[in-house]
């Protein structure tokens, strides 16, 4: 009788496994191996072909002196502040406004929110129309009578990688409005009840007990946007090309054009390396204050 | 014969045991309640004898049979769920014909079956409607149905009422009592509800910390606690815990009581052999709030006390009056015409012939 | 109506009009002919409809070497997208069923795992995977490229089924347990008849990705085989002669016109897709 009645394990109990399984498989070989994969291209001497073998730092070395990939990091730099911070400014304000029972609201969120069901490419294509210089913007403006005005971004190489940035916060500062729209539909009624009853104005509320409230939004928000501008690379293709020259480089592009492109695999898995960093950098202190937060709960 | 014999069951998440060791028998047609507060064990014990919730030791035997490692499905029982659990996309009737069609009944006899149970429960009316339309009475009513629908040999309820409003559970509680009365099924119920304990369970198993604390009919438990977490969990308000002073006059044990500035001396008439050894030593006093009352004709074994009232609360059938004894305050149940008034003084009544007693160290029974 | 609300919704209206302008005059552009375009601005009228680009762009265009237009590549990407979408919410829905209700030692691990999933940059595993698909024979081909979207889309379509699963009662499938449901009955009768939102979500959500994604496309994709997105920045790119702004345009809309239908059809549920999965992705 004992023996029938030792813990077994049942086709019942494998099933569930059994089903995941390949999910599992999947993601062992597909996102952690092809990781650690990755990860020894970029200290392997590979050129045209991947080869693996032990090569040290040179390829970082390598990275690291060259000018180009440091265009792209500034450029990173330059378009992820701009577009994060226009992005969540832009979209808190829309949102704020939105949230006073405005009549047609859901057409209008819909026309806020459009641009992100577009591909980067199409997105980048379009501007690349509006902002190009001799038909675009600055040709309508001369038109209706500015002479003198002149709109060359797309061109010009100090400024290109701020056009990036006006398409850039096109296409999501709206995804930012729904988020925070959803945030401020979620604000605890009593709560702004409570602080009317106390003679707080609106602002007033908004300032001190609605934003504050938010956090959780712009948090998950700011990671959102800080993902989707280090992995930019479709909207600069199409808008810019990454030029004129290489002034609209970015981390994403580089790594494309010198691994695919320029036979330069090694260098390339080094600057993907670089980039799978700054994601850690920014997600595992949010993945940490998320589980902190959680075990409070508990 | 048993209809349910549970056998040294164990439950271990790690490191932490949350079962430690149960043992349980219950008889055909009994009604067991397994009581206590939450996190004490009971709704995993419950998950163990479904078969939801695999065993980390020991053994659950339904009738003959060695259910321990059996799917639920093999197990002969059926399940009332404390959020009822009905399927939402589908009516009534296939909510309580679902298991049948499992089980492949035949359809005439399934028809046969629906009709008896909704008509057992009332529901005939609802039968065409999605869970969603049905209000939380009814509902807990179609997911009695669909367990008497099977017809096991036991029914578990996981704190089935614990959903419903106040009125409502009330109703459902004679209803459950009822329907229990006249089919004669074996239940295994689990509520953190003395009340629904007390009125509903041939037996009762209260646990705490994983470990049934005591066993027994409902009114034993109820004037035999084992110890002062038995007495203070079961019954409503709870029963006082009044610390005292013992001293031995004339080989009698003494107890001495105070409030205000009275201060009485109270002889222990009960036949409790363990008081002999808390001569000169505090021990504490249980005392239910009715055994304290408004004085009246005298009963044989009772002191008077008269007592600074601090707090007095009507409940309509009788008033409960706190008033403060040997510095701890003590609920008394008095009859609603009783006079009292608050920071006046009551002569109050205590019946010592059912008082218990605790050891302050350990908290158990003195006997 | 006081003048607090009067600037509402006018700053709401401007908005709406910036948001609105680039696709006007992506329209507007389209329909125009070169002269037309070369002697207006961005904002003049087209002087009649003229649909001629959009022929051009759909069936002539020059994409790089071949000059067939859009429609080949169109089909590609219906091709890709439709077996990934449905092959990755399936997996997808199976295994959060399995992640909330028959949890075991270890889910949890494995789907933090899978979480990590939807927030690498793809450029790390560009390099690796090319070389998978050489080594299956899949380099260039749709299957290839499917294989790769189904890949790097079940860790969405997981979080998106995980999340909502997660709200269902355990009790619902212990009730259907007792009454002797097993693994897939348990699936098939109770939970999947309460799926409908959350596959919608998570089809939506793949769709879009799928025909929206370039960077697989560009790199895994050749000649005959690449999508829509691959094939319209060729279009754009292509300098013979004349740069034809009314075809770019014309292809930029054909090639976004399946999922801002998508959108306009199911905008709520494509809202919830993106709050959803990107909320933790």
């Amino acid at each position: 009788m004992n023996k029938s009645s030792a813990p077994r394990q049942s086709l019942g109990e494998l099933l569930p496994k059994l089903v995941v399984a390949p999910t599992f498989v999947v993601a062992v070989i597909f996102i952690y191996g092809f990781m650690l994969m990755n990860a020894w291209l970029s200290f392997s001497s590979s050129r045209m072909l991947p080869k693996y073998d032990w090569a040290g730092f040179i390829q970082y070395e390598k990275l690291f002196a060259n000018d180009r990939w440091w265009v792209a990091a500034e450029n990173l730099f330059i378009f992820g502040v701009l577009f994060i911070v226009i992005c969540l400014l832009l979209g808190l304000f829309m949102a704020i406004f939105l949230d006073q029972k405005i009549r047609a609201e859901g057409a209008i969120r819909t026309i806020y929110l459009y641009p992100m069901a577009l591909s980067f490419i199409v997105t980048g294509t379009a501007w690349k129309w509006i902002l190009n210089p001799e038909l675009g913007i600055q040709r309508l403006v001369r038109e209706m009578g500015f002479e003198s005005f002149t709109f060359d971004w797309l061109v010009n190489t100090d400024m290109a990688i701020y056009t990036v940035v006006i398409a850039g916060v096109w296409q999501s500062s709206g995804f930012v409005m729904a988020l925070c729209l959803a945030g401020l539909r979620g604000v605890d009624d009593n709560i702004i009840k409570a602080a009317k009853v106390d003679g707080a104005s609106m602002p007033l509320i908004y300032r001190k007990i609605i934003i504050p409230g938010l956090r959780p939004v712009f948090f998950s928000a700011f990671i959102i946007l800080t993902h989707i501008a280090i992995k930019s690379f479709d909207l600069i293709i199409a808008l810019t090309g990454g030029g004129p020259g290489f002034a609209t480089d970015v981390p994403a592009t580089f790594m494309y054009t010198f691994s695919f492109t320029r036979g330069q695999i090694g260098l390339g898995s080094a600057a993907s390396m670089m980039m799978l960093m700054a994601v850690i950098a920014i997600i595992v202190p949010y993945l940490y204050s998320e589980l902190r937060e959680k075990n409070n709960e508990h | 014969m048993h209809a349910l014999k549970i056998q040294n069951i164990e439950k271990i998440y790690g490191k932490v045991k949350v079962l430690k060791g149960i043992d349980l028998e219950i008889q055909p047609g009994q009604f067991l309640i397994l009581v206590g507060p939450s996190g004490c064990g009971k709704s995993t014990l419950l998950n163990m004898i479904a078969g939801l919730e695999p065993v980390s030791k020991g053994n659950i035997f339904i009738g003959d049979r060695d259910v321990t490692h059996l799917d639920p499905k093999d197990r002969d029982i059926a399940m009332v769920f404390q959020s009822y659990a009905l399927y939402p996309n589908m009516t009534v009737r296939q909510n309580i014909e679902f298991g049948l069609t499992i089980r492949k009944t035949e359809k005439s006899e399934q028809k046969k079956i629906v009709e008896k149970v909704s008509k057992l429960l009332q529901i005939e009316p609802l039968l065409d409607r999605k869970p969603k339309q049905l209000s939380g009475g009814q509902r807990q009513r179609v997911a009695m149905g669909r367990a008497l629908a099977r017809d096991p040999s036991i029914f578990l309820f996981d704190e089935p009422l614990s959903n419903l409003d106040a009125k409502l559970r009330v109703e459902m509680r004679g209803e459950i009592k009822e329907l229990h009365q006249r089919e004669g099924t074996t239940i295994v119920y689990v509520t953190h509800d003395q009340i629904e304990a007390m009125t509903l369970g041939d037996v009762i198993a209260v646990m705490k910390d994983g470990e049934i604390q005591q066993f027994g009919p409902p009114q034993d438990i109820y004037d035999n606690p084992r110890n002062q977490f038995i007495a203070s969990f079961m019954g409503s308000p709870s029963m006082n815990f009044i610390p005292c002073q013992a001293e031995k006059v004339n080989g009698v044990i003494q107890i001495s009581l105070e409030s205000g500035n009275e201060k009485v001396k109270v002889p222990i008439k009960q036949n409790i052999k363990g008081l002999e050894a808390y001569a000169d030593k505090s021990i504490i006093l249980g005392i239910r709030p009715e055994q304290i009352t408004q004085q009246g004709e005298d009963k044989p074994d009772s002191a008077k006390l008269n007592c600074d009232v601090e707090l007095i609360e009507p409940t309509g059938p009788d008033t409960l009056v706190t008033v403060r004894i040997n510095g701890v305050k003590t609920v008394c149940r008095i009859h609603p015409t009783a006079e009292s008034k608050v920071d006046k003084l009551m002569p109050l009544l205590l019946d010592m012939s059912k008082v218990v007693f605790f050891d302050p160290d350990t908290q158990e029974r003195v006997y | 109506m006081n003048i607090k609300r009067v600037l509402i919704y006018s700053i709401l209206g401007f908005a709406a009009l910036i948001y609105l302008l680039p696709l006007v005059v992506m329209v507007i552009t389209s329909l125009k002919d070169l002269d037309e375009i070369r002697s207006g601005t961005l904002l003049s009228m087209p002087q009649a409809l003229n649909f001629d680009s959009w022929d051009k762009a759909w069936g002539a265009a020059c994409t790089g070497v071949s000059c067939e237009g859009l429609k080949g590549y169109f089909w590609n990407s219906v091709l890709i997208v439709v077996p990934a979408v449905i092959i990755s919410t399936v997996i997808g829905a199976l295994n959060g069923y399995v992640l909330t209700k028959w949890k075991f030692r270890g889910s949890t691990l494995f789907f933090g795992m899978l979480l990590i999933g939807t927030m690498i940059p793809f450029q790390v595993v560009l390099l690796p995977m090319a070389r998978m698909l050489g080594f299956l024979g899949l380099a260039g081909t749709t299957s290839g490229l499917i294989m790769v979207h189904i890949i790097y889309g079940l860790a969405f379509t997981t979080l998106f089924f995980r999340n909502y699963y997660i709200s269902i009662p355990s009790e619902l499938v212990n009730a259907a347990r007792i009454d002797g449901a097993g693994f897939w009955m348990i699936f098939h009768r109770i939970i999947l008849p309460l799926s409908i939102p959350i596959i919608v979500v998570s089809v939506i959500w793949q769709f879009t990705q799928i025909w929206n994604d370039f960077l697989f496309g560009v790199v895994y994709s050749s000649g005959d085989s690449q999508p829509i997105t691959v094939a319209l920045n060729n279009l754009v790119n292509t300098s013979t002669g004349v740069k034809e702004y009314n075809v770019d345009m014309a292809a930029a809309i054909i090639a976004a016109l399946p999922t801002l239908f998508v959108y306009i059809v199911a905008g709520k549920y494509f809202v919830k897709g993106l709050t959803a999965g990107a909320v933790k992705g």
